[in-house]
């Protein structure tokens, strides 16, 4: 039995000596390569928390995330974040929790932190003056007088959903907005345990109040995309004008199936079974606009809505934004239903904002961003981003049909948005509402609304997105309406 | 010039000292450093001694004062390092615990200011249990009696976890069915049943053995056993694989395999057995990597632990341990000077990422190094003692303690998948320090037994030799 045993001991004298030379490795040769991989908080944390955090500002001057010296005698981190107007930014400025951070604060993190080498010049000069350093603060493009009345907007009206405001003319998002929100500072604690307890218990809400529904929720756009169909239309037709004649029946026999398509609650559309394209846009008719798809096809329908920023996996505001989805139907009788923004069509309430953008703007669809610009603690801008043009879905004059065609929505009689006419709110509103039905059996559909203003010289581009709200203009327009006129006001004091 | 070779009694029997005091002397010094290291984490934390140093530590000095004595009452022959060693380690474990409690709201699995209290209240159970063992069982080969009831009662302590229901027996957030909870209060079964079945499998190798070592045919060179033969083998294979599928304890499930298959080899000297027990447990584990998800998780994350979302979701414990050690680098962060906090469970099964983090390459490896003794002092009992039965369990002991090690600072290093099992001594939490302390009472109690002078004859001569008996 010793023979064994002695073998057993050289047995476990080689395990020893593998745990000895591993650990060698590990710790002698390692340690350069792993300081770098980017999810090691040990060799940023003791830089993370090394300065004075960057505060998180509007445009219009309010700040919405900030640090103070922490009351917490206790605290192994000097300054404590707070978020101001906690649950109304929450979907911006993210949080800045011990372990992690989101939205504004993960994407400006170097910056926000005084981590960035951006910031390294700024430092030897602190260094010499003896100045303290501190993180860059950040100027986010959003209007605070917008966001408070989308927020409000959503919050009054209980139901989930996102606002996105846009400036058509330089992709500024001016306002962003997710219901049920929030609160950053619940995560900003430097309790590890209540941080633990905050955070299982946003998880577990029911209500999701941790999506941004802004960003990241999808929903169908519904009658929305009958912009984008229009689009497709008006561009590969160049003969058609609004004002052409199409066929718009009350049922639609869809080519290869026995199955009809109606209007909503089986409405007629026109009594002669033809209507003027504009009068089909403004009362919405599903019928006609199925037809179109199925005559503009599948591909073009493709095409035009990736053009709109659809399809689109890689934009970021910098925050990154969820993708908006066409899918090629397998049928022309699904592409008509994909057509009225049915199917497999999905959006966010910044894609509603875009295509209200791109046709507010003649056309061209500027890159939404959300960071204005970088400010170092002299008050020296770091960066600033520049205005850059995402894409050019639609020429002008088609843009401009458009255009007519949205006004005609909300000024027409017929229009299913009349009640925001002009008499009705003072403003010149164009937009387009959509109904998405959900497919589920039970509940209310989803309400969306795409709008921009005033008509004439466009301001803001509004996308607003009502999960089980309804009728589009019942539960997202009156959001919009409210959200350009906060904007517009602030606009007239400044 | 040398010195002059100890005159012995060239008709007495050859008699080494009891190396009480040699063992007294190591329990100082490692006392010592256990005091240092607690106030170092004071210092480190708060700038001052910790306000607790007193009543934590003084008890922990007690206990292992009346745990020297007990040895020079029951076990006065004992291998003098084996209390020290293990005093050493437990003593750093209790600091560990102290010092991550003191920051233990940062912790992912928060740990109360408590904790070293109540860490130093196991340390008062599993010392009571090695001074009650070394009391209770005064000749190792007493428990030989008992094979068969260890081995059902250590085969009940592996199951009963999977038979109760996941509320009772799952630890939380990670699927593995190891333990009973009752109440706030939670024992690891195995940690137990570990030990009943290494004294079961050693009673029944040692009344096997001749059969397993000598029936079977030769091929290409290699002893093949009987096919009647192989039962034991395939159950302990069996149980292991058992042990992996509804309880999702590879860590364990390996420790249970090779302690088997290393003590079949003691028993029979047969490499045969020493084959087919490895390439049975690497096909088990292989085909359960790939017929059960978790299992070849493990895989993925020790492969490719930095690859795509790994480092943020399932490879997140290993890779922030990882980074824990080598932010420690060769001399470490000092104790209190690092963020352990970070790595979840770092209390339990990545505790050696915190020594290595606070401690450095430095530390690390002294740990390890004390592992090493620990294992190669019971080793060497096992050579020096007489009877099978126990030269079968200390062999089976210690390497049991050297593959837990193994398993465990393996798999927080990433030589090896990691597994989640406990570090003996270093972990916090009460079954596995006891169970520890039990199998330290063992070592001691078998080298006491080894290195016990033999009876002296009272009569000179005579045809009838009277011998005290103990």
């Amino acid at each position: 039995m010793n023979r064994a045993l002695r073998r057993i001991s050289i047995a476990v004298l080689v395990m020893f000596l593998l745990l000895l030379i591993n650990v060698n490795y590990l710790q002698g040769f390692e340690p350069a390569s792993l300081a770098n991989e980017p999810g090691n908080s040990r060799a940023l944390s003791a830089a993370q928390n090394q300065y004075e955090r960057g505060s998180i500002v509007t445009s219009d001057g309010v700040t919405v995330a900030a640090s103070k010296l922490s009351t917490d005698p206790n605290d192994s981190i000097k300054y404590q974040r707070y978020y101001p107007l906690g649950q109304e930014y929450a979907p911006v400025t993210g949080y800045d929790t011990l372990y992690s951070q989101t939205g504004i604060e993960g994407a400006e993190n170097s910056l926000l932190s005084g981590n960035d080498s951006a910031l390294d010049v700024r430092k030897i000069i602190d260094l010499i003056t003896g100045k303290t350093t501190k993180g860059a603060a950040v100027t986010i493009t959003i209007n605070s007088k917008a966001q408070n009345a989308a927020y409000s907007a959503l919050a009054a009206g209980g139901k989930p959903g996102g606002v996105v405001a846009i400036d058509p003319s330089t992709g500024k998002i001016l306002a962003l907005a997710s219901y049920p929100s929030y609160n950053p500072d619940l995560l900003a604690t430097h309790d590890g345990k209540q941080l633990i307890n905050s955070d299982n218990q946003l998880l577990a809400d029911k209500t999701q109040p941790l999506l941004d529904r802004a960003l990241e929720g999808s929903y169908p756009p519904g009658s929305t995309f009958k912009i984008v169909t229009s689009s497709a239309l008006l561009t590969n037709n160049p003969s058609t004008t609004i004002n052409t004649s199409v066929a718009s029946p009350t049922q639609l026999t869809l080519p290869q199936t026995t199955h009809v398509l109606t209007n909503d609650l089986g409405e007629v559309c026109s009594p002669t079974g033809q209507a003027p394209l504009i009068y089909a846009f403004a009362k919405s008719c599903d019928t006609t606009f199925g037809k179109i798809g199925i005559t503009v096809g599948a591909p073009a329908l493709n095409a035009m809505a990736t053009k709109f920023g659809m399809n689109n996996p890689n934009l970021t505001i910098p925050l990154g934004v969820a993708q908006s989805n066409y899918v090629i139907p397998p049928s022309e009788a699904l592409t008509a239903f994909s057509a009225i923004g049915q199917f497999s069509d999905t959006v966010t309430p910044l894609q509603e904002a875009m295509f209200a953008s791109a046709i507010a703007n003649g056309g061209t669809l500027m890159k939404p961003y959300l960071v204005q610009q970088v400010t170092a603690s002299d008050l020296s801008t770091v960066q600033t981003t520049p205005q850059a043009v995402l894409s050019q879905p639609v020429s002008a004059t088609v843009a401009n049909d458009v255009k007519q065609m949205m006004i005609a929505v909300v000024q027409q009689p017929e229009g299913t948005a009349y009640v925001y006419n002009t008499a009705a709110t003072g403003l010149k509103i164009a937009g387009k509402t959509g109904t998405a039905e959900t497919g589920t059996v039970t509940g209310l559909n989803d309400a969306v609304f795409t709008c921009f203003a005033p008509y004439d010289n466009p301001k803001i581009a509004v996308g607003v997105i009502i999960q089980g709200g309804g009728y589009g203009a019942t539960a997202a327009a009156p959001i919009a309406v409210q959200v350009i006129k906060a904007y517009l006001a602030s606009l007239g004091n400044q | 010039m040398t010195a002059p070779s100890p005159a012995v009694d060239p008709d007495g029997p050859l008699v080494g000292p009891s190396r009480r005091r040699t063992e007294l002397i190591m329990l100082v010094f490692a006392v010592a450093l256990v005091a240092f290291a607690f106030a170092n984490v004071g210092f480190s934390l708060k700038g001052k001694l910790p306000s607790v140093i007193v009543e934590d530590l003084a008890p922990y000095v007690v206990l292992v004062v009346i745990a020297h004595l007990a040895m020079r009452r029951f076990a006065p022959w004992a291998d003098p390092l084996l209390l020290p060693l293990a005093a050493l380690l437990n003593g750093l474990g209790i600091v560990m615990t102290y010092r991550l409690s003191a920051q233990g709201n940062l912790l992912t699995a928060p740990l109360s200011s408590s904790a070293t209290t109540i860490q130093v209240v196991y340390t008062a159970l599993g010392l009571g249990c090695f001074i009650g063992l070394l009391a209770l069982i005064r000749e190792p080969r007493v428990l030989q009696r008992y094979t068969y009831t260890l081995g059902a009662i250590g085969i009940l302590l592996v199951a009963l976890p999977a038979l109760l229901p996941a509320s009772i027996s799952e630890v939380v957030g990670t699927g593995a069915k190891i333990q009973i909870r009752l109440g706030t209060f939670t024992i690891q079964p195995e940690e137990f049943a570990k030990l009943a079945l290494a004294v079961s499998f050693a009673g029944y190798l040692v009344a096997k053995r001749d059969v397993l070592a000598l029936a079977g045919r030769r091929v290409l060179g290699i002893d093949l056993p009987r096919a009647r033969d192989l039962g034991p083998i395939l159950v302990a294979w069996a149980a292991s694989l058992l042990l992996l599928v509804f309880e999702s304890d590879v860590g364990t499930s390996a420790v249970f395999m090779g302690l088997f298959v290393a003590m079949l080899y003691i028993a029979t000297s047969r490499t045969s057995w020493l084959l087919l027990g490895f390439i049975l447990f690497v096909v088990g584990a292989y085909a359960a990597s790939k017929l059960f998800a978790h299992v070849g998780e493990r895989f993925n994350i020790w492969l490719h632990p930095f690859a795509g979302q790994n480092p943020s979701h399932n490879a997140y414990q290993l890779v922030q341990g990882l980074y824990g050690m080598a932010s420690g680098g060769l001399l470490g962060k000092g104790l209190g000077g690092g963020q352990p906090y970070i790595t979840p469970l770092v209390q339990s099964d990545l505790v050696i990422s915190a020594f290595g983090e606070e401690l450095g390459l430095a530390g690390l490896m002294a740990i390890l190094l004390i592992y090493g003794l620990i294992v190669q002092r019971g080793l060497r009992t096992g050579m020096l003692v007489k009877d099978p039965f126990s030269k079968l369990l200390a062999g089976g002991l210690s390497f049991m303690l050297a593959l837990q090690v193994f398993v465990i600072v393996g798999g927080v290093t990433r030589l090896i998948p990691l597994t989640g099992i406990t570090t003996p001594f270093l972990s916090q939490g009460g079954s596995s320090l006891v169970a520890s302390w039990i199998l330290i009472a063992l070592l001691a109690r078998l080298s006491d037994t080894a290195r016990r002078p033999p009876p002296r004859p009272i009569q000179e001569e005579g045809l009838t030799q009277v011998v005290t008996l103990k």
